[in-house]
């Protein structure tokens, strides 16, 4: 689904990621994990296509499509959906307005027609149950307000509403006390499947005790230096990082 | 400077009057050909210079072809101008349409040009206790006819004690090069209430020149809310003074003009009575070759004491073509005041934009949400639902949700 191959980026003219090569199929969870500044989110917004993240090699593509040619916009419609580690308050916009244009234009790119008031209602009502939002929330503007870790609840939701194909969750579990995690943990559940794969970017190994992933990575220096199974991160958990760091 | 056109197109214009008007009239059209079109050398209109009129040769419009039924308000009632003329077919009011006193204070070549030229316009009075639960819509229209052609016209509201009134002063234009004055004297008795929108879509070609003089007494209450579109040229002057104590007032606008417009709005607040209160809340959204003058005067007079005044300017600044000049002024002559104000110009927010394009949202749709996000703040104002409808479709960005979900 996902083939990453010699991945190079920069940001602000600093090389981040350097000879970065991944390959996620359908069906599969994989963790990637690693000290601060690997190159963690920024593979994350480089997958997503934030602006500021100047890919210098390597590619990217997704389902076949090369996806560093696409707008960021193009590659939501295509199915990636990335998780941010710090979602943006956007006064005005409420979360409605935000959910329903992004299904909409979802929708049209696929060339589909838009999804009926009534039925986009009650699908957002039946979501939010899921991830124990209160609907009179979602009046309000894009996280205006909102707590850490109802920020990240709202991330969870708008995956869980825009059902993509990859989710990519950047430090989601940040922040989060045990019921919330348990919370984000249940929607990334909710939508795993042979058709979807899952990209968890953390840095502890707490979330992958409820979300079992088949593949653990190590970033380190900006490349891939260990991958295993879900042994691996309870290693990593129990010896830290230096011994990895060292070896790259 | 030569100005000839406009002694000739007066001496045509006085053959109409009563021969008692004619003597004021000319002597308020000797202060404007003494004075000309405000330039750059007035401090008031730096940004904005009309003196290039001085050159033109407009004509006294006399009446046209009503262009546009959707800028009728069913719901209102209504007096409607077309180049000046009233349109009976339109108008449901007709009755409010009355001559006004032209006697121009000391002022400007503006305010001069205006009471030489002067024509009857809206003049609603409203008793002591009257309260209209309808708006009030005064429509001028300005259209295209032969040649360049200028209308001027004056326009009056008297609020009785504790009259309660909600009036829109719309205005519009279609083609053609057009000058169009506009002064309107409003007075509030004790305890008045009054909401007054004003509303400015004009089109290239057209300068149009409105200035609000209004006075309140003890107590009464001012809800003013100016909404600037268009792409002509556009002045709005609005003098506030708070008279008596207990007097309080809330001013807000949005300006939003087309690329090639320029709006200007001059706003002073002048605390004269003590114990009174003062809202401005401005905001700006300027684009492509769009060009925005902002100047809000807060004055406290000398006694004013206990004044509560609040001043707030937010611009969006979107192109590198486009211009602002925004200016906060306030001048206090008393010591026991709460003034404060601030202004800012900046950027949409790209955090934001990228946030809303990560979930598959288009570049301009995206823009649109945070531009419709940013002029919210004024469009909340409008308590008048068929008037928020149209200003939201005329500023042509997306509509909200419905804000109600149901648990």
């Amino acid at each position: 689904m996902l083939e990453i191959k010699n991945l190079h980026a920069e940001v602000d003219g600093k090389h981040i990621l350097n000879g970065l090569d991944l390959t996620v199929k359908a069906g599969e969870v994989h963790a990637i994990m690693g000290p601060n500044g690997a190159g963690k989110s920024t593979l994350a917004h480089v997958i997503a296509g934030r602006e500021g993240y100047v890919v210098t090699d390597g590619e990217v593509r997704f389902l076949g499509k090369n996806l560093l040619d696409l707008e960021p916009e193009s590659r939501a419609c295509e199915g990636v959906f990335l998780g941010f580690q710090y979602p943006v308050e956007i006064p005005g916009v409420s979360n409605i307005t935000l959910l329903k244009a992004a299904l909409n234009a979802r929708r049209k790119y696929s060339g589909g027609k838009e999804i009926e008031p009534n039925d986009f209602l009650a699908w957002v009502r039946d979501r939010a149950k899921r991830v124990k939002i209160d609907p009179k929330m979602l009046s309000r503007g894009v996280n205006e307000g909102f707590s850490g870790g109802e920020k990240k609840r709202n991330e969870i939701l708008q995956m869980l509403i825009l059902e993509p194909r990859l989710m990519i969750l950047d430090e989601t579990d940040s922040g989060l006390d045990i019921d919330a995690l348990k919370i984000v943990a249940d929607g990334i559940n909710t939508l795993r499947s042979p058709e979807r794969a899952t990209v968890l970017v953390t840095h502890y190994q707490r979330l992958l005790d409820y979300v079992q992933p088949d593949y653990v990575h190590v970033l380190a220096g900006g490349r891939i230096v260990k991958s295993g199974g879900p042994e691996l991160a309870k290693e990593l958990e129990a010896k830290g990082y230096a011994w990895l760091e060292a070896a790259a | 400077m030569s100005l000839i056109a406009y002694s000739q197109s007066f001496e045509r214009f006085a053959a109409t009057l009563p021969e008692a008007e004619r003597g004021a009239r000319r002597a308020q059209l000797d202060r404007f050909l003494i004075s000309g079109f405000p330039g750059r050398d007035l401090e008031d209109w730096k940004y904005t210079d009309l003196s290039a009129n001085d050159e033109r040769a407009y004509t006294l419009a006399n009446g046209g072809e009503f262009v546009s039924g959707a800028a009728l308000f069913m719901d209102a009632d209504r007096v409607v101008y077309v180049n000046g003329q009233l349109s009976t077919d339109h108008s449901t009011s007709s009755q409010w349409h009355a001559a006004n006193n032209t006697a121009a204070a000391t002022g400007d070549g503006i305010t001069a040009l205006n009471a030489a030229f002067a024509r009857d316009g809206l003049n609603l009075q409203l008793g002591r206790d009257e309260r209209r639960v309808r708006p009030v819509q005064m429509l001028a229209v300005g259209t295209a006819a032969d040649g360049a052609t200028m209308n001027h016209q004056r326009h009056r509201i008297v609020l009785g004690e504790n009259a309660e009134a909600t009036v829109l002063l719309h205005f519009i234009g279609a083609g053609a090069e057009r000058l169009g004055t506009h002064v309107v004297d409003i007075t509030l008795a004790a305890g008045a209430r009054l909401t007054l929108y004003r509303l400015q879509d004009e089109d290239a070609g057209a300068s149009l020149v409105t200035q609000v003089n209004l006075r309140q007494a003890r107590d009464s209450r001012l809800n003013a809310l100016t909404i600037d579109l268009g792409k002509g040229l556009a002045r709005h002057g609005f003098d506030v003074d708070l008279a008596e104590a207990g007097a309080e007032t809330e001013v807000s606008g949005l300006y939003a003009p087309r690329s090639g417009a320029h709006i200007d709005n001059h706003i002073r607040v002048v605390h004269t009575a003590p114990h009174c209160r003062s809202r401005s809340h401005y905001r700006g959204i300027i684009d492509e070759r769009a060009k925005a003058v902002f100047n809000g005067k807060v004055i406290v007079r000398p006694g004013a004491q206990k004044t509560d005044s609040e001043q707030r300017i937010a611009n969006l600044l979107l192109s590198r073509k486009a211009e602002i000049n925004a200016k906060p002024e306030l001048e206090i002559y008393a010591d026991d005041v709460k003034c404060a104000h601030g202004s800012t110009v900046g950027q949409l927010d790209e955090t934001a934009l990228a946030y809303l394009r990560s979930r598959g949202i288009p570049r301009d749709t995206a823009r649109a949400l945070l531009l419709r996000a940013f002029a919210t703040e004024v469009l909340d104002r409008i308590t008048w639902p068929a008037l928020r409808t149209h200003v939201e479709a005329s500023l042509h960005l997306p509509t909200e949700m419905p804000e109600v979900i149901e648990t």
